[in-house]
């Protein structure tokens, strides 16, 4: 049983949830926020947050020695999955510019939902490449706009290059069960891995 | 074109408008967004952030955005006691909030929201329950996520 570490026991009204996160990532204008607004019990929040930034592609890396943080505006929505236990879902910052280091968001993360749009494949390889290197099991789900793929999904993976053990799933951003069903294919990806990891330190 | 909802330009109703956008300055640039910034402040926030936290941007980034912070009984005793943002923690967290939702709340930057809640934890003020670091790869966690979000109906 996993519970929330205290480190000011001094006697609180109400012991808070376990907080577990969700990342959800993709280029700009893929639905992220829709996303998050179709399943958050709240409506979605939004913060500013500084993220560092490799401008790759766009400045010539080598004259910008070390990394430069700029600030963002981070959407956020969450999901009570019983009394003890919260599940956040945190939109990474959409700008297509920057290889953003979304560290702050990925670490202790469950996983990545990494939305794509059929037509602009190329916004989310950021996401993808970010999450192999990270080693954090991700899921790639292609948002169905206005109920129709552009491509069959055998295309967008064979475009995409990722590996087969990474899930590719369509859905509907706008649709809630749709979301819960994508979430759920990040969970299973994450329960399967938590289970190898699990026999691989029994039999040891 | 953009057939969904555009992320950066329109926001859902009911959420909360970024400072920038408020203050008519131009989105967040790399020079002219941090602490430090050295952009005329407009009317809707008028402190910049580090002025906020006397200076200081280092020492809080162990407090995770998900982190869960709730007012102690001596925060509650000492919030007439305290300074604006500080007591506008101390009576946000009567129940549990994580350090993400503060700052959407009370429009302060994620940063700055993270040194104030380090102080006020400090003080007594707010206990911090940082999250368990083994939860993401516990197969009892994730099964309760699972079971969780297939009674989303």
């Amino acid at each position: 049983m996993v519970s929330a570490q205290s480190v000011e026991p001094r006697r609180p009204r109400r012991r808070p949830p376990l907080p577990v996160k969700i990342v959800i990532a993709g280029g700009f204008g893929v639905g992220k926020t829709t996303t998050v607004a179709s399943i958050s019990e709240i409506s979605p929040l939004t913060t500013e947050a500084d993220m560092t930034t490799a401008a790759a592609g766009v400045d010539d890396i080598s004259k910008v020695p070390g990394k430069r943080t700029t600030t963002v505006a981070l959407d956020f929505g969450c999901i009570t999955v019983d009394e003890s236990l919260k599940l956040y879902l945190f939109g990474t910052p959409g700008q297509d510019r920057f290889g953003f280091m979304w560290d702050d968001l990925a670490v202790g993360a469950i996983g990545a939902l990494v939305i794509v749009d059929s037509r602009r494949l190329d916004d989310c390889y950021p996401a993808v490449d970010y999450f192999e290197r990270l080693g954090l099991p991700f899921v790639v789900a292609v948002n169905r706009f206005h109920g129709t793929v552009a491509h069959d999904l055998p295309s967008i993976r064979w475009a995409l290059a990722v590996d087969d053990d990474v899930p590719l799933t369509t859905f509907d951003a706008r649709d809630k069960l749709s979301v819960r069903d994508a979430l759920l294919v990040v969970l299973d990806q994450a329960l399967a891995r938590a289970r190898r990891a699990a026999q691989a330190r029994a039999g040891t | 074109m953009i057939p969904d909802l555009p992320e950066e330009t329109a926001l859902p109703a009911g959420a909360l408008i970024r400072p920038f956008l408020q203050t008519g300055a131009g989105p967040a640039d790399p020079d002219h967004g941090g602490p430090g910034d050295d952009g005329a402040p407009g009317d809707g926030m008028s402190l910049r952030p580090f002025l906020l936290t006397a200076g200081r941007v280092a020492g809080a980034d162990s407090i995770a955005i998900e982190t869960q912070v709730v007012t102690t009984d001596t925060g509650r005793t000492a919030s007439g006691e305290l300074g604006f943002e500080f007591r506008d923690i101390v009576a946000l967290c009567g129940d549990p909030l994580s350090v993400a939702e503060i700052a959407a709340q009370l429009r302060l930057h994620l940063g700055v929201v993270r040194v104030l809640v380090g102080d006020l934890s400090a003080q007594g003020h707010l206990s911090v329950y940082l999250p368990n670091a083994d939860a993401p790869t516990d197969v009892d966690t994730l099964l309760r996520v699972i079971r969780g979000l297939r009674a989303i109906g």
